[in-house]
């Protein structure tokens, strides 16, 4: 399998992105203002700030020129993986549906959360079992009826921290389902779909957004050269003092291994 | 608030929709200062 990894100016999770791939077939970066898609078999649009989220994350990067083949690509069945930032691309592209928004608090935010395989037919997730409870002690968030045909993982999260969640963290946003909940509001629509970490449009289709953020899993196994590297290319980006910060608060990871449902979920607008 | 200096403020609509504001989630006012 030959994986391309997409890297926009402002970038920072490519290379992290790009390492995990290449654990598992081969992999190369391809840059945002590049049509061409090198005959790679899967596509992952990494996190980061993409052109410094300005206006929103992903409002400038969906216009792209890498961006016509890649939702040529997922057209054509391709598969696309969106992680993070990568997400409020595939979003903001129409690629995948709804929009993310800001934390509540407002503030940048990283924790262990705990999550449920909703659906094991996807090819993101058969490899695991449907239902398969990743905490026992976990409960979910605010339940969303019927999806309409789009699937999410839901996270589960120890109740201490399902109200912090709750309270403070909307997850992801998901439109087109005010139906099912009977809000009033648009705003009020996603402050119920708080619980959903994961997104993707079909089960038939290749296209999932993720909140949170599995190549991270590796960063800590490669500490030293890959590190510095890493480093040394966020601070030749220009990232300022504080992005840098958030960098570096968000590395890690817990443990991704099959039935082990550690994921860190870090989010600024999600 | 986003200031812009346009000669056709009939398309001003169409970059809300497009890039300036996310419609899904955003609402949006159009100010025209002659």
């Amino acid at each position: 399998v030959k994986f391309g990894v997409l890297r926009f100016p402002g970038s920072c999770d490519e290379v992290d992105a790009l390492n995990a791939c290449s654990r598992y077939g081969d992999a190369e970066l391809l840059w945002h203002h590049d049509r061409h898609l090198h005959d790679v078999d899967a596509i992952v649009v990494p996190g980061g700030f993409s052109y410094g989220d300005y206006l929103r994350p992903g409002a400038i990067a969906r216009f792209s020129p890498v961006m016509e083949s890649v939702a040529e690509f997922a057209r054509d069945g391709g598969p696309v993986l969106g992680i993070c930032n990568g997400f409020q691309v595939l979003c903001e592209a129409h690629m995948l549906p709804g929009a993310l928004i800001r934390n509540r608090s407002l503030q940048f935010q990283g924790e262990r959360v705990w999550v449920r395989v909703e659906h094991d037919e996807t090819a993101f997730t058969h490899a695991y079992d449907r239902d398969q409870l990743l905490h026992l002690h976990g409960r979910e968030a605010a339940r969303v009826g019927n999806l309409s045909g789009v699937l999410a993982i839901r996270l589960e999260v120890l109740e201490i921290r399902l109200r912090r969640h709750v309270e403070d963290h909307d997850v992801a946003a998901l439109f087109g389902l005010a139906g099912n909940l009977g809000l009033d509001s648009p705003r009020q629509r996603f402050f119920e779909r708080a619980e959903i970490a994961l997104l993707i449009r079909d089960v038939g289709q290749l296209l999932l957004g993720a909140d949170v953020i599995p190549e991270h899993i590796f960063w800590r196994r490669d500490t030293g050269a890959l590190g510095q590297v890493v480093d040394q290319r966020r601070q030749e980006l220009g990232l300022g003092r504080r992005l840098l910060h958030k960098c570096r608060e968000v590395r890690i990871v817990g443990d991704h291994r099959r039935g082990r449902g550690f994921a860190r979920l870090c989010s600024c607008n999600g | 608030m986003v200031e812009l200096d346009v000669e056709d403020a009939s398309r001003v609509d169409e970059m809300c929709e497009r890039l300036l504001a996310n419609p899904l989630v955003e609402d949006y006012e159009v100010s025209i200062i002659e």
